[in-house]
């Protein structure tokens, strides 16, 4: 068991999350994620699953219970919030490029403020990374100028740029046209078959299946199950099956 | 085509309605018991009558090659050069005295009504930087978590915009002014800075407002801190998207600046007056300052829309 621990580089416990307005969010969500693993969190919407993922770069704080990320706990007051999230890079629904800079300019911009990097030595850096995600024509282009699919995987290219050492996804591939999702799935899988730690929220069933370790459910704030995929797509649970039988 | 006449129709009776208005004021001005006299307002911009030099002691002029009038003392001083005039008012080598005239020299001396463009120009200029200054911080103070900064934010937007500048005028410069012993200058630009600070403090608050909560998230997310999220990513957006009411407050500012004219700086508005008492020509003065006013505000929303169509690269 005390393996189980030391592999652990996320590490939530009893995680209760209650707004001011007294809607109850999280209830005593546990859950523990390995180095190098990939974790696809499943749910119908306002289970809480997203919310669940903020909490743990802190986007979301949380009413009750204990985050370690890499051995750092990210309740205790002592802690600078700022570098844990150097290590948890995250990606969103909605993009969320920055519009005034270029696809080179969102990716270099971190890396220069924050981490002091020389602007050439970022931006070199950048052009490697947005190379990977297959947009090296794309570089100077504004987000306006890019596909949902394109801003995406930029969005993910800045993310890398930090240099995380756990990735968050929330919903990635929720806000693209259906032809675009694949080409955002692809970097997902490639990243995660270069052994980065993943959280993804998602409703891809078919990725969840193909590339996840193990696959959460949750619904109505709980963790109601969580399983490796095939275990996971073929348990009787009630609930569960319920929830596929409506998406699928 | 149908459309493309249409618009142009349009067009024309825009014209039309122009034309009709000059008329309308041209015939209203002869149909007063008034004398305009235009000529008399140029000399008030630009002063072009020539300056007389004259000799400041007696003795003989000489004009040497090259157009140089040399000036030799019947007393041992040192002798008076003049290289550069346009009139030449004595001969080669005429006996002067003391006083007499010796050459005019054509050169264009600022009106007083310019110079009170220059001073309105620096007051508008010192009192827009400051009130910047002043908006940015009262206006990210007034969306602080912190309930101090919120309050006081909202308490100086509030007591500012609900008073009028003409009485802030003169309790900066009675008031304010006497207890911290500020001169005329400094009293008119703490006022025009405070009272436009307020507006554009609510001009930022609305154009950081207007910025999608998911940026600062974003930027969060990749380790900044509030402020370098604030200095990167959220003010840039925000700053494009306050161009347009950020120059309607600046002009603004150029006009209500024509108000510390009630504390004797001698702006625009103040010359304004001056030359009225002095030309008795009314009408001519207050059209010329309007026009000079406009030039000023003309410029700056010319200059604030090249910056939008700049700044539009990224649209």
């Amino acid at each position: 068991m005390t393996n189980m621990t030391d592999k652990s580089i996320i590490q939530a416990r009893n995680i209760e999350k209650i707004y001011p307005n007294g809607c109850h969010a999280l209830k005593n969500v546990s859950l523990d994620i390995n180095r190098g693993e990939v974790v696809v969190i499943i749910g119908p919407s306002g289970s809480g699953k997203s919310t669940f993922l903020r909490t743990l770069n802190q986007l979301e704080t949380i009413s009750d219970g204990t985050i370690h990320i890499d051995e750092v706990s990210l309740t205790d007051r002592k802690t600078n919030i700022n570098k844990v999230r150097e290590e948890v890079g995250m990606v969103f629904q909605s993009f969320n490029l920055f519009p005034h800079k270029t696809a080179l300019g969102n990716v270099a911009l971190s890396p220069i403020k924050v981490k002091k990097k020389p602007r050439t030595v970022a931006e070199q850096e950048g052009r490697e990374l947005l190379k990977k995600v297959g947009l090296a024509e794309r570089m100077n282009n504004y987000p306006s100028h890019l596909s949902g699919g394109q801003q995406q995987r930029v969005a993910i290219a800045r993310a890398l740029a930090m240099h995380p050492k756990i990735m968050l996804f929330d919903e990635p591939t929720s806000a693209l046209d259906p032809e675009m999702v694949g080409e955002v799935l692809d970097v997902m899988k490639s990243l995660a078959s270069d052994g980065m730690t993943m959280v993804v929220v998602t409703h891809e069933m078919g990725f969840a299946r193909e590339v996840a370790d193990r696959v959460v459910f949750m619904e109505e704030g709980e963790l109601v199950f969580e399983e490796s995929p095939e275990r996971f797509f073929s348990s009787d649970n009630p609930r569960l099956q319920r929830f596929l039988g409506q998406v699928l | 085509m149908e459309k493309q006449s249409h618009l142009l129709l349009w067009k024309a009776v825009f014209v039309l309605i122009i034309i009709g208005l000059g008329f309308g004021i041209y015939a209203g001005s002869k149909s007063i018991d008034y004398t305009w006299r235009w000529e008399r307002i140029p000399q008030y911009i630009i002063n072009t009558e020539a300056t007389t030099v004259r000799s400041p002691f007696d003795g003989t002029a000489t004009i040497e090659k090259g157009n140089k009038l040399v000036v030799t003392s019947d007393y041992g001083d040192d002798p008076l050069v003049i290289k550069k005039f346009d009139n030449l008012l004595v001969s080669n080598g005429d006996l002067v005295f003391e006083g007499d005239p010796l050459v005019e020299v054509e050169n264009w001396n600022i009106g007083p009504l310019t110079w009170g463009l220059v001073m309105t120009l620096q007051l508008s200029v010192v009192s827009l930087v400051f009130a910047v200054v002043i908006g940015l911080f009262a206006g990210l103070a007034r969306i602080s978590t912190n309930p101090a900064l919120r309050y006081l934010s909202v308490t100086y937007i509030e007591l500012i915009r609900g008073t009028p500048l003409l009485v802030q005028i003169f309790i900066f410069y009675f008031f304010i002014g006497t207890v911290l012993d500020l001169d005329r200058f400094t009293a008119g630009v703490a006022a025009l800075s405070v009272f436009t600070g307020a507006y554009i403090a609510e001009i930022v608050r609305s154009g950081i407002q207007s910025i999608s909560p998911g940026q600062m998230e974003a930027a969060r997310s990749l380790g900044m801190n509030y402020v370098q999220a604030m200095v990167n990513v959220i003010l840039p957006q925000a700053f494009k998207r306050t161009l347009p009411p950020m120059a309607g407050q600046f002009i603004n500012l150029i006009k209500d600046s024509s108000l510390v004219s009630v504390i004797s700086i001698t702006d625009l508005t103040k010359a304004g007056r001056e030359v009225v008492s002095s030309t008795f020509a009314p009408f001519e003065v207050w059209f010329a300052v309007a026009l000079m006013y406009l030039v000023l505000t003309g410029a700056l929303s010319w200059a604030i829309q090249r910056l939008e169509k700049r700044l539009s690269a990224s649209d």
